[in-house]
Parts: C-alpha cells; structure tokens; sequence
C-alpha cells in the first residue's frame, strides 16, 4: 500500500472565538491519484476542509499531513474556485503565466507552458483575450487550466461547476475526467451534486452539518473511463445515489429533530456555522 | 448576376444592412449634439452682447474686446509667461501630492492597523476647508512659490490619499485567497494583486486632486503674492478690465479642461481590461 498523499486524523476547527464548531473529528486521507468528493448539505464543511488542506487555515483540533509535511500554500496543491478568480488585468496566458511564474519558471518557458495548457483545454485562440471577453464556462476552463499548468500533485476543486450552466457542466465533467485520466493527479473535489460526485469520483466523504463530520465513507465502483461508460443509467449508479440520498434525509431529519430541541430548551442557543 | 439571387428572404435583414443602419443612427445623433452644442455657443455669445449693450462693459465685455485682449496678451508675452508661473505652481504641488498621497495611502491601506489609528486624522485634516489653512501656510512658508506649492499640495493630497488606501483596503478578497492559494507571498500578493486592483481607484483619486489642484494654484495665486493666471486675474478685476479679465478666464478654462481629460484618457488606458470598453 502506498503513503497517502494527505492525511487528516481528528481534525476539528472552531470560528468565531470558539463559539462556532465547524468541523469535529474528521479523518479521511487520500491516496496518489485518487478522485474523492466531499459531498454534503450546506454549512457541512466542505470548503473549510480544502482550505485546511491548501493551508489557507490551521485546525485547532487534529493534525493534518500533505505529503508528509504540514499542509501549506503551495504550488503541489492547485485550487480550482467555484468562480474562475481569474486577474481581469490580464490576458488568459497572463493569467496561466501568473501561476507559473509563483512556481519559478522562466519567462520564455511560461509563456510556452501557457498556451500548450491553453491548448489542452481548447482555448488556445483566445490566449491574449482578457477575462471579461469570455464565457463563465471559458473562464472556468482557464481557471482549470491554471491549476493544471503548475502540475500539481493534488487538485483541489470547490465546487468548480456549480455556477455554470448544465450543459457547460456536462462538457467540463467529462474534460476534467479526461484530464485526470491522462495527468492521474489526485482531486479533492467539493460539491452539492450527489450526482456529480457519483459520476466523476472513486470515493465519496459524506459529511453532515452542525457541526461539519463525517456521516459515511461510500467507494465508488464503477467501471471506468466513465466518459465511455457513462453510469448513470445503471442500476449500480441509482443504488449508490439512493443511498446517498437516503442518509441525507436522515440527516434532515435529525435536523428537524435538533431544531425541536432548541425550542423546547430556549436556554440552549444551536448556532449555525458560519463559512 | 441578377438582382433576384442576392436578395435575401423577405424579412431578414443582412448583417451589412444593420451596420449601415446603426452607423447612420450614430451619424445623425453625433451632428444632432453638435449642432445644439453650437447653437448653445451662439447664445451665450449673443447673451454677452445683448448685456454688454444693455447695461454697460463694466457688467459684461463684448466678446470682440475679450478676443482683441487675448490676441495682445499672447502676442506680448503676459499670458504666456502667467501661464508659465501658474504651471509651475501647479505641477509641482500636483507631483508631490501625488507621490506622497499614493505612498500614504498604501501605507494606510495596505496595513489595517495603520489605517485605523490614522482614519479620524485623515478625516479630520480632509474635511476642513483648505482655504483655512491659508494663514497658517503664509506664517510658515511666506508669500511665494513654496507657500503655494505646499497649498497646492494640501488641497490636492486627500483626494489621492483616501482614494489610494480605499482602493488597496477593499482589494477584491477571492482574488487575494486565490494568489495565497498559488503561494503567493505578501509581496507578491501585493504587487501582483492588490495595487492592480486598486488601480482604477488611484488614478480616480488623481483626477479628482488635478481639478482640485487647479483650484488651489489658482486660490494660492489670488490671496498670496499675485503671480500668474491668478495674479493676472486679481489685476484686471481689480481695476475692472473686464475684458482682460475674461481672456484669463478662457485660458484657465482650457487648462482645466485639458488636466480633467488627459487624466480620463490616462484612466481609460489603463483600465482597458475592464468590461466597459
């Protein structure tokens, strides 16, 4: 068995002074080249638990290990934002050169990088476009193809499709499959979507609300390359989804449940955790 | 060929056809501008005579005695060395105010403490009047150019300096996390990210101080030792040379005009990247 490229055992984060728990005692890793969506209800967690992962903030509780040292920005994590987050001050290579640049290649060697990547995602036309003059799909393709220029051992994606439109998502879904297929870097990928996560990835973290833990571990075993053999019409794919589904309700429930308690018990302030 | 093959289907119109529609659209609408602009010019002219012949030159000069004033003001040398001397004024204030209001301004802005201890200092010097420090700016520089360099300089500094530290306080958050994300360090954080996002506020900030300044050479020239277009201003109002008067007033007007629209085309330059284009 190989070393897991990022371990979190027991983590537990606090906002607000310590008033507000957002996440409690979570522990998953991830191995080399594995596809794992952290999949919940809002206020769960999810993005709180990449950005713990990218180092962007400390846990209070727990240790977290990436690549065997103490997770920090970096160029072997990329991020990939639910909006593309792209510098409107500069062209879309400019952009991908930015990434690079953090990375320390050399100015020719950027420049060249940038549009083979800009290449790979079908946006080589538009290399000196600036932002505003692309679509939200094309935008997000280059925040995408920013991430992958600086080849990065983990991918780490919240919510990238999740403001795009469903068609634009569709075609994205199935370039990122094919992107993993060839690079096999890790992803980390947060959403909503628990056919999204289903279709794309090979281990589903299911996490549930107030505060953010893990609700269930699901392996995803579905034969691949999925954009072959699309699932969704399989019988595999709907029982996963159903239970998946089905925890969810349960998970309501159990918050409809809190929620008498909180009104029976005034004195008992539930707050909701802010992200 | 004949005409029957390129016509298209009843109802369509050719993309050809559009341009050339809205081309005569804009075509129309700019001489329709132009011509109101004209006749409004007209008005005003003729408004300056019929006041000139109804209540006397001391009330309003004729517009051909402001033009014969300012052919022999240029052609003397008066205006041109005025001119000299009111620029003078000017542009020094305006540079220094604007190097140390853009450097003040990062400052406050890129470091929260220090923005928070120097806000009601800041607040506090921008809301009062800069003619009040007048008096005080005479006790401590005298009369002349230094004097009115430094009161150019204090009108124009809290306009860049406020703009300045707002536009790299409220740097666009996503954008920061994303470099950070990136590992970006502070300095490149900052150069790369803040201060090109603070950009379009900065240079807002210097086209409201080029205005003020113009104001403040002009007041500096006025109430201390009279020099320039101001000075040229004070002497022919006090000795009711209308005339003379107005051809200073027409030159001041172009100047401002000219700062206020180099400084739109220089914020347009280099805000090209953004949506409105």
């Amino acid at each position: 068995m190989t070393e897991p490229l990022i371990s979190l055992s027991h983590v537990g984060k606090l906002f607000g002074d310590g008033q507000v728990r957002a996440l409690q005692d979570v522990s998953f890793e991830l191995r080399p080249g594995e596809f794992l969506s952290l999949v919940g209800p809002s206020g769960c967690g999810k993005t709180t638990l990449l950005r713990i992962i990218n180092g962007l903030i400390t846990p209070e509780e727990g240790s977290v290990t990436v690549m065997g040292r103490k997770p920090e920005p970096g160029p072997d994590l990329a991020m990939v934002f639910q909006s593309a987050r792209l510098l409107p001050w500069r062209t879309v290579s400019g952009n991908i050169e930015f990434a690079l640049a953090l990375r320390g290649h050399d100015k020719a060697e950027r420049r060249q990088r940038a549009l083979a990547l800009l290449g790979a995602v079908g946006l080589r036309d538009f290399a000196d476009a600036f932002p505003h003059q692309l679509s939200g799909g094309m935008q997000q393709r280059v925040g995408l193809a920013r991430a992958l220029a600086v080849e990065p051992k983990v991918l780490l994606m919240d919510e990238p499709f999740a403001a795009l439109d469903a068609m634009t998502r569709e075609v994205l879904r199935r370039e990122l499959l094919q992107m993993w297929a060839r690079r096999r870097m890790a992803i980390v990928f947060v959403t909503h979507d628990i056919d999204e996560a289903v279709y794309l990835s090979q281990r589903i973290v299911l996490l549930r609300p107030r505060p953010g833990r893990i609700d269930e571990v699901v392996d995803v075993d579905l034969p691949e390359p999925r954009w072959q053999h699309d699932p969704r019409a399989t019988p595999a794919f709907a029982g996963l989804r159903n239970h998946l589904w089905d925890r969810i309700h349960a998970m309501a429930r159990d918050g409809e449940a809190l929620e008498e308690l909180a009104a029976a018990f005034p004195m008992e302030v539930i707050e909701k955790p802010s992200r | 060929m004949s005409e029957e093959t390129v016509r298209p289907a009843p109802g369509t119109v050719s993309a050809a056809q559009l341009e050339a529609r809205g081309h005569k659209r804009r075509q129309r609408e700019t001489t329709l501008v132009l011509g109101a602009q004209i006749l409004i010019g007209l008005m005003l002219l003729s408004g300056m005579y019929l006041l000139n012949a109804t209540a006397g030159k001391l009330f309003m000069p004729r517009p051909d005695d402001v033009l014969a004033q300012s052919i022999k003001l240029w052609s003397d040398g008066t205006m041109l060395k005025a001119l000299g001397e009111s620029l003078t004024v000017l542009v020094l204030g305006y540079i220094i105010s604007a190097v140390t209001g853009i450097g003040l301004g990062i400052f406050l802005g890129g470091f929260r403490f220090a923005g928070r201890v120097f806000d009601p200092f800041v607040n506090a010097l921008n809301s009062t009047p800069g003619a009040a420090f007048i008096p005080l700016i005479v006790v401590w520089f005298g009369l002349y150019t230094e004097a009115k360099v430094v009161l150019v300089w204090n009108a124009a500094f809290f306009p860049i300096l406020i703009n300045t530290a707002a536009g790299i306080a409220n740097a666009n958050r996503e954008l920061v996390e994303m470099g950070r994300a990136f590992g970006a360090n502070r300095r490149v954080l900052f150069r790369d990210i803040m201060l090109p996002d603070a950009l379009p506020s900065i240079l807002s900030g210097l086209r409201i101080g080029a205005a003020i300044a113009t104001v403040g050479t002009v007041i500096a020239e006025l109430t201390m030792a009279q020099s320039g277009l101001g000075g040229l201003l004070a002497q022919a109002g006090n000795r009711f040379q209308m005339d003379k008067y107005f051809a200073v007033v027409i030159v001041l007007m172009i100047l401002g005009t000219a700062i206020t629209a180099t400084l739109r085309y220089a914020e347009r330059r280099i805000g090209r990247w953004r949506a409105t284009t």
